[in-house]
């Protein structure tokens, strides 16, 4: 398998008041195409810097990140946001959808910046709705959801433009057991039927339990990298 | 247009708030509109006065009768080519809320002093026939649907000399003028009028009065003055520009006046929208920095937010401008404004055109501000809440 994301000694520090706070070390990491990559470890530990940096979402102080094919490190910010909407699917911990928009409509966003026609952009969230079984909820507003159902609609927007890569910041974090289940389940579908490669971060153990590798992050350093069988 | 979806959600999201917004921008294009319109109005009926005819009024007040017995005097005054007297019949038509003046008067004479009348003769010589008869601007018989032939039923404010109140007038002709809106007036014969009346016979609330050399306006119309220097009944005698220009003084600079207080509503109305639309920004921090996740360029959110004011602006100054282009020809088309043959107002293209203008301003100073905010938007800062 080829590596979908390559990180090398990326470095990443914030500051915060007058401190200079260096967050991720020296990082190393690969992640193979088609996995379902967990990130766990203490607040703090540096997980969400290491997503936002993978999902082209912030650049390092030093080090190369290269995502699909792509030395992110060197992008512009219009040249990342336009990867961004290429090839990664965000699926955040409060589902972030538009309030005012209609689940079709939220999960259309995306399309909006492609050169799709109207019918087809129609089409293909018509797919992915069915896809996360929403097809009867497609003129809901978010409000007239459940959580369960809103982070459904946020999978189908993260879906929609066909990403290289997923990636899920704590997407079970303000649900239900019940609902959390189906959200898991429903991302090990998208990795082992369409071979979706998946960055998930989360403190839950049974949300780790769906992935099929496990890092384990404590102070800006990889700790512990397990590989496992899925749930 | 793949866009409208987002713009049109961001206005909705606090409907209440854009309404109000809205609403606001809608009652100041409303007066932009309006007041330009009247400025515009008023510019265009001071270029219509003319200068080749005077207008006799009493000096003791613009309103009072002076004695019919003044016309022949006046004739006599060297320069002096036709007079007119005129006395009105102020009544209703068909209901009460619906006012009409009929100005009787010596039509004949009235073509001499007025070139710009136009009237096909044989209406003309049809209105000297009938005693009853009426010559009618052509944008009142639009407006009440008449046509020649039709009688018109006018029910007066003051009794006549037989003791009713009601007045029949034929229609036996129409008038026009260069510009057809301000044919308005309703023309009778003094004689039948005059007759009729119960109080106030043999009398004029103003004369008009033809002269030979407009060059030499301000002589005769002192010599018709300084003729009536002893008499009860003194005149006060301008050519017709003069005449309104001076009315229009009393009410004072009206430009000024306009332009003044259309100023002041539209800088109120800067601070509200700037406000309004920088609110909403805040709000959506973190909505604008998903857009950004999902691949908005910082570009493409910052035209979001600008097409949002501008959206929010140009619709609403839109509906304003309209609702005045309805409203003002409404306002200035009533009897009063009529009788003195000053058609209805509208709101000139220009005005369009620079509330356009206004409304764009209005849209880029209020929006480019928060617009930028939300370019520079971090988005992990504005995700995690910072």
């Amino acid at each position: 398998m080829a590596a979908v994301v390559s990180l090398q000694n990326v470095v990443k520090s914030y500051t915060r008041g007058r401190q200079r706070v260096e967050v991720l070390h020296s990082l190393n990491l690969e992640v193979q195409s088609g996995e379902f990559l967990g990130l766990m470890g203490p607040s703090g530990s540096g997980k969400t810097t290491l997503l936002n940096l993978i999902g082209g979402l912030d650049k390092p102080d030093e080090g190369q990140i290269t995502v699909a094919g792509e030395r992110l490190d060197r992008l512009s910010g219009s040249q990342m946001a336009a990867w961004r909407a290429r090839h990664v699917g965000f699926v955040f911990q409060f589902y972030n959808l538009l309030p005012v928009l209609s689940a079709e409509r939220n999960v259309e966003v995306p399309l909006l910046l492609t050169k799709l026609s109207r019918a087809q952009r129609k089409t293909n969230v018509a797919a992915a709705l069915a896809l996360v079984g929403l097809s009867d909820r497609a003129s809901h507003k978010p409000t007239e959801l459940s959580g369960g159902q809103q982070q459904r609609v946020a999978i189908a927007r993260a879906l929609i433009a066909d990403p290289t890569l997923l990636v899920c910041d704590e997407p079970t974090g303000d649900l239900d057991r019940e609902s959390a289940e189906e959200i898991l389940q429903l991302l090990t579908i998208l990795n082992q039927k369409q071979g979706k490669t998946i960055v998930m971060v989360t403190h839950d153990p049974r949300a780790a339990a769906y992935a099929s590798r496990l890092l384990h992050m404590d102070k800006g350093t990889l700790a512990r990298d397990e590989s496992r069988t899925a749930a | 247009m793949k866009y409208l979806p987002l713009i049109w959600a961001a206005l909705r999201r606090k409907p209440a708030r854009t309404l109000l917004t809205c609403f606001s921008i809608v009652t100041a294009f409303f007066l932009f509109g309006t007041l330009q319109g009247i400025n515009v109005g008023i510019a265009n009926i001071e270029k219509l006065l003319s200068v080749s005819h005077l207008i006799v009024q009493s000096r003791v007040n613009q309103g009072a009768a002076m004695p019919l017995a003044h016309e022949v005097q006046i004739e006599s005054v060297p320069g002096v080519t036709a007079v007119a007297p005129f006395t009105i019949v102020i009544g209703t038509y068909q209901r009460p809320n619906n006012p009409m003046i009929i100005i009787g008067s010596d039509f004949d004479a009235m073509l001499k002093i007025s070139s710009d009348l136009i009237v096909a003769p044989e209406q003309a010589a049809a209105l000297r026939r009938t005693r009853n008869g009426v010559i009618v601007g052509v944008t009142t018989m639009k407006q009440y649907g008449w046509k020649v032939g039709d009688r018109i039923p006018i029910h007066g404010i003051a009794p006549k000399a037989d003791g009713t109140s009601d007045w029949q007038f034929d229609i036996v002709g129409t008038y026009t003028l260069q510009q057809p809106d301000w044919a308005t007036r309703i023309w009778g014969n003094y004689d039948f009028i005059n007759e009729a009346l119960a109080t106030g016979k043999n009398q004029s609330v103003l004369f008009y009065v033809g002269i030979s050399d407009p060059a030499k306006s301000a002589a005769i119309a002192q010599a018709i003055d300084d003729r009536f220097a002893n008499s009860p009944d003194q005149t006060n005698t301008a050519n017709e520009k003069d005449s309104i220009e001076s009315t229009l003084s009393q009410i004072g600079n009206i430009n000024f006046l306009v332009n003044g207080v259309v100023g002041a509503v539209l800088f109120t109305l800067l601070f509200l929208t700037s406000n309004t639309i920088a609110q909403s920004v805040r709000e959506r921090t973190a909505e604008l920095a998903v857009l950004k996740t999902l691949g908005f360029t910082d570009a493409g959110v910052q035209w979001l937010v600008l097409a949002e004011a501008l959206a929010l602006a140009m619709v609403s100054a839109a509906l304003g401008v309209a609702l005045s282009s309805r409203v003002l020809p409404w306002l200035t088309s009533g009897p009063a404004l009529s009788a003195q043959g000053i058609g209805a107002m509208h709101v000139p293209t220009l005005v369009y055109a620079a509330a356009a203008v206004v409304a764009l301003l209005l849209a880029l100073i209020s929006g480019v501000p928060p617009a930028v905010r939300a370019r520079r938007l971090n988005i992990v800062a504005a995700l995690s809440g910072r």
